[in-house]
C-alpha cells in the first residue's frame, strides 16, 4: 500500500522551497455553487474534452483537423482577394451563405467525433451515475452537455464566417457601412447558431442510442450523409417531388441558412421557406424526443 | 421483522431513517416494509447480491422514489430535497470503470466542483483527498493506468473531496486482493472516525463489515433482518459460556430443568436462550448456586456477524 502520508525525512530542516502536500482533512463550510456551478463545471469539462485539452495529443488530432478544414478555405479566399483585382476576386471567392456549405464536411466530422465523446463516454464509464448523485439531474445535465457541444460546434460553424467577414472587410469585399455590417453579422450569428443547434441535437440523439462511441460516430455519419444520398437519388433517378430533398438531414440547416441569406439552394428553390423551417424543426423535435426517451429510461446507479 | 434501531434513544437524530419503505421494479419486489434507522459512525449495509443495496443507495440519493413509506437522509426527504441534499452526500459506485484518459486529480476536482465547491477550493481539496487515500504522488496519472486498488482509492477520494456529511460506498472493496482490502478498510475506518464523515458501506462480506463498522443493517427478503450496534448484536443474542471446575453434569441438568438450551462443549457449557442477557445471567447464577458448582468463568458468548446473519436470514 502506498502510505497515505509521506514520511518525514529524519533530520531534515525546512527549506525555502519546501512545500506541504499533506494538509490532512479539512471540512468545508463555505458557500456552495449549487446547480449552476455544477452545470458550469460539466460545461467546462465537456468543452475541454471535446477539444482534447488536458489530454494526450492523439485526442487533439480531430479537433485540429476539423478547425483546419473550417478555416483554411477562408484564409485561401482572403489570399485570393488580396492577390486578384477586386472585380475578379468577387467572382472567385465564396459568399457567406456558400461558405456554410463549404464547411459542411468539417461540421459533420466534428459532430460525429465530439457528440459520442461527450455523451456515450459518461454512460460507459459510469460518470453519469456520479453526476446524478450530485446536485445535477438529468435535465440540467443534458442542457450542460448540449450547450458544451453547441459551443464547440460554433467554432466551426459561426467563427469561420466571422473570420471571413473580417478578412473580406480588410480587402474591400466586405459590407458597406456599419448598418450592413451589423445586419450581416446578425445573419451569420443566426446561421451559425441554427446550424450548431441542429447538429448538436442530431449528435446527442444518435449518441443516446448506444454506449459505443464508434457505433454512434458511424451512425451519425451514415444518417447525415446517407439521408442526403437517398433524397438526392430519389429526386434525380425516380423523379419524385422536389420536396423530398428535405429528407436530406444534413442539408436541412444549410437550406434554412440559405434562406436567411436570401439565397435558396438551386435544387430545392421551389420549396417554401416554411417547409424548410418546418422540416428543420421536425428533425430537432424528434431528436429532443429521442434524447428525453433515452435518458428517462436510463438506470444510473449501477 | 426487526425495527432497526441503530443507536440509542438518547442518540442524536438519525443520519438515515426509513419507515415502512417499499419498492418494486416491475413485478420484482425489492423492499417491502423496510424500516431502519442509522446514526452517526460507520454503518455496514449487509445483504446478499441482489438484495437491493444499490437500489437503497439510489433511493437515499433521491434517484429512485419509494413506492411507499418515508425516507429521511440528514433530516431531509431525498425525493424532495434534491440538489441541496445531494451536495452533502458523497457517493462511490460499485463499478470500476472511470474515465481512463483523465488524470486522477482532474477527475476528483471536477466531481468536487460538481458538488458545489468553488474552483480554488476544489483544486486544493482534491489534492488533499488524493494524499489522504495514498495517491498523492500518483495524482497526475491518468486513471486508466491505475490498478483496481488505486481506482477504488480514486473513487473514495472523489466521494470525500467535497466535504460531505455522509458518504455512501457501494462495495468499496470489490475486486481488491486481501492486502488492498485491508488498506481500503483502514482508510474507510479513518474517514468515519477521524474526518467526521458518516459512512454507509454496502457489502456482501460479513467479515469486513464486522471489522470496521460500528453499526450494521442486514437486509434480507426485502426487509431489515437485523440491525443495531454490532457490539450489542454480538452479545445480546449469543447465550453464555459457563466453566465450572466440578459438577458440570449436575449443572447442565439444572440449567436444562429451567428450560434453557445447554450444550456440553468439553470443558465448558454453552448455554443458549431466547431470553435477554440479564435474565440469562440471573438464571445461570442461580443454577450454579443451587448445584454448588465451583464457578470459574461465566461470560456472554460473542457471536460473529456470520452467526447473526445465518440466524436471521436462513433461520427465518
Amino acid at each position: 500500500m502506498t502510505t497515505p502520508t509521506p514520511p518525514p525525512v529524519p533530520g531534515s530542516a525546512p527549506t525555502a522551497s519546501a512545500e506541504i502536500y499533506d494538509r490532512g482533512y479539512r471540512r468545508y463550510d463555505g458557500p456552495r455553487t449549487g446547480v449552476r456551478g455544477a452545470s458550469r463545471s460539466v460545461w467546462v469539462s465537456s468543452v475541454q474534452r471535446a477539444l482534447g485539452l488536458r489530454r494526450k495529443f492523439r485526442f487533439k488530432i480531430v479537433p485540429i483537423l476539423t478547425i483546419l478544414i473550417a478555416y483554411v478555405p477562408a484564409i485561401a479566399f482572403m489570399g485570393i482577394a488580396v492577390l486578384l483585382p477586386s472585380e475578379f476576386a468577387g467572382e472567385v471567392v465564396a459568399d457567406y451563405a456558400g461558405y456554410f456549405g463549404l464547411i459542411s464536411i468539417a461540421v459533420i466530422l466534428f459532430t460525429a467525433f465530439v457528440a459520442p465523446e461527450l455523451m456515450s463516454t459518461d454512460r460507459r464509464t459510469g460518470l453519469l451515475g456520479l453526476y446524478m448523485a450530485s446536485p445535477l439531474n438529468r435535465g440540467n445535465y443534458l442542457v450542460a452537455k448540449g450547450t458544451a457541444l453547441m459551443s464547440v460546434l460554433l467554432l466551426v460553424t459561426m467563427l469561420p464566417i466571422v473570420f471571413l467577414l473580417v478578412g473580406y472587410s480588410f480587402v474591400n469585399l466586405g459590407p458597406d457601412g456599419f448598418g450592413e455590417t451589423v445586419e450581416l453579422l446578425g445573419r451569420i450569428a443566426a446561421g451559425g447558431v441554427l446550424m450548431s443547434i441542429f447538429f448538436t441535437l442530431i449528435g446527442m440523439a444518435a449518441s443516446t442510442l448506444t454506449n459505443r462511441q464508434g457505433f454512434a460516430s458511424a451512425g451519425i455519419v451514415m444518417l447525415l450523409i446517407g439521408s442526403g444520398a437517398l433524397a438526392g437519388g430519389l429526386v434525380e433517378a425516380a423523379g419524385v417531388r422536389n420536396e423530398v430533398q428535405l429528407a436530406s438531414i444534413a442539408g436541412l440547416p444549410f437550406e434554412v441558412i440559405a434562406r436567411i441569406f436570401d439565397a435558396p439552394n438551386e435544387p430545392i428553390q421551389d420549396v417554401s421557406t416554411w417547409e424548410a423551417v418546418g422540416a428543420y424543426a421536425a428533425v430537432c423535435l424528434i431528436s429532443i424526443a429521442v434524447i428525453a426517451w433515452g435518458y428517462r429510461r436510463l438506470e444510473v446507479t449501477k | 421483522m426487526h425495527t432497526a434501531a441503530v443507536g440509542t434513544p438518547t442518540s442524536p437524530p438519525p443520519v438515515i431513517s426509513a419507515t415502512a419503505v417499499s419498492k418494486s421494479w416491475g413485478d420484482h419486489r425489492v423492499f417491502s416494509n423496510l424500516t431502519a434507522s442509522v446514526t452517526s459512525g460507520v454503518t455496514g449495509l449487509l445483504g446478499s447480491n441482489g438484495s437491493g443495496k444499490t437500489t437503497l443507495f439510489g433511493m437515499l440519493l433521491g434517484l429512485h422514489h419509494p413506492d411507499g413509506g418515508t425516507l429521511s437522509v440528514l433530516g431531509e426527504d431525498p425525493s424532495n430535497a434534491g440538489p441541496e441534499l445531494r451536495q452533502r452526500i458523497g457517493y462511490s459506485p460499485e463499478h470500476h470503470s472511470l474515465p481512463n484518459d483523465v488524470a486522477a486529480q482532474d477527475f476528483v476536482r471536477h466531481i468536487a466542483q460538481v458538488h458545489g465547491l468553488p474552483t480554488r477550493e476544489a483544486t486544493t481539496r482534491s489534492s488533499d483527498a488524493l494524499w489522504l487515500v495514498g495517491l498523492g504522488e500518483e495524482r497526475a496519472r491518468p486513471i486508466g493506468t491505475m490498478s483496481t486498488g488505486q481506482r477504488q482509492r480514486v473513487k473514495l477520494a472523489q466521494a470525500i473531496a467535497h466535504s460531505p456529511d455522509l458518504i455512501l460506498l457501494d462495495e468499496p472493496t470489490d475486486g481488491l486482493d486481501p492486502v488492498q482490502r485491508d488498506d481500503m478498510l483502514e482508510l474507510i475506518r479513518r474517514v468515519g472516525t477521524e474526518y467526521g464523515i458518516d459512512v454507509v458501506l454496502s457489502s456482501h462480506l460479513l467479515e469486513e463489515v464486522e471489522r470496521i463498522a460500528d453499526n450494521v443493517v442486514i437486509i434480507a427478503e426485502g426487509q431489515v433482518a437485523a440491525a443495531g450496534p454490532i457490539d450489542e448484536l454480538q452479545t445480546g443474542r449469543g447465550g453464555m459460556i459457563v466453566v465450572v471446575t466440578d459438577r458440570q453434569a449436575q449443572l447442565m441438568d439444572a440449567l436444562r430443568a429451567t428450560g434453557l438450551d445447554v450444550r456440553d462443549d468439553g470443558s465448558r457449557l454453552i448455554v443458549g436462550a431466547d431470553i435477554g442477557a440479564d435474565e440469562l445471567s440471573d438464571t445461570v447464577r442461580d443454577a450454579v448456586a443451587r448445584v454448588g458448582a465451583p464457578l470459574r468463568r461465566m461470560s456472554p458468548m460473542q457471536n460473529s456477524l456470520e452467526d447473526i446473519f445465518l440466524a436471521e436470514v436462513h433461520g427465518r
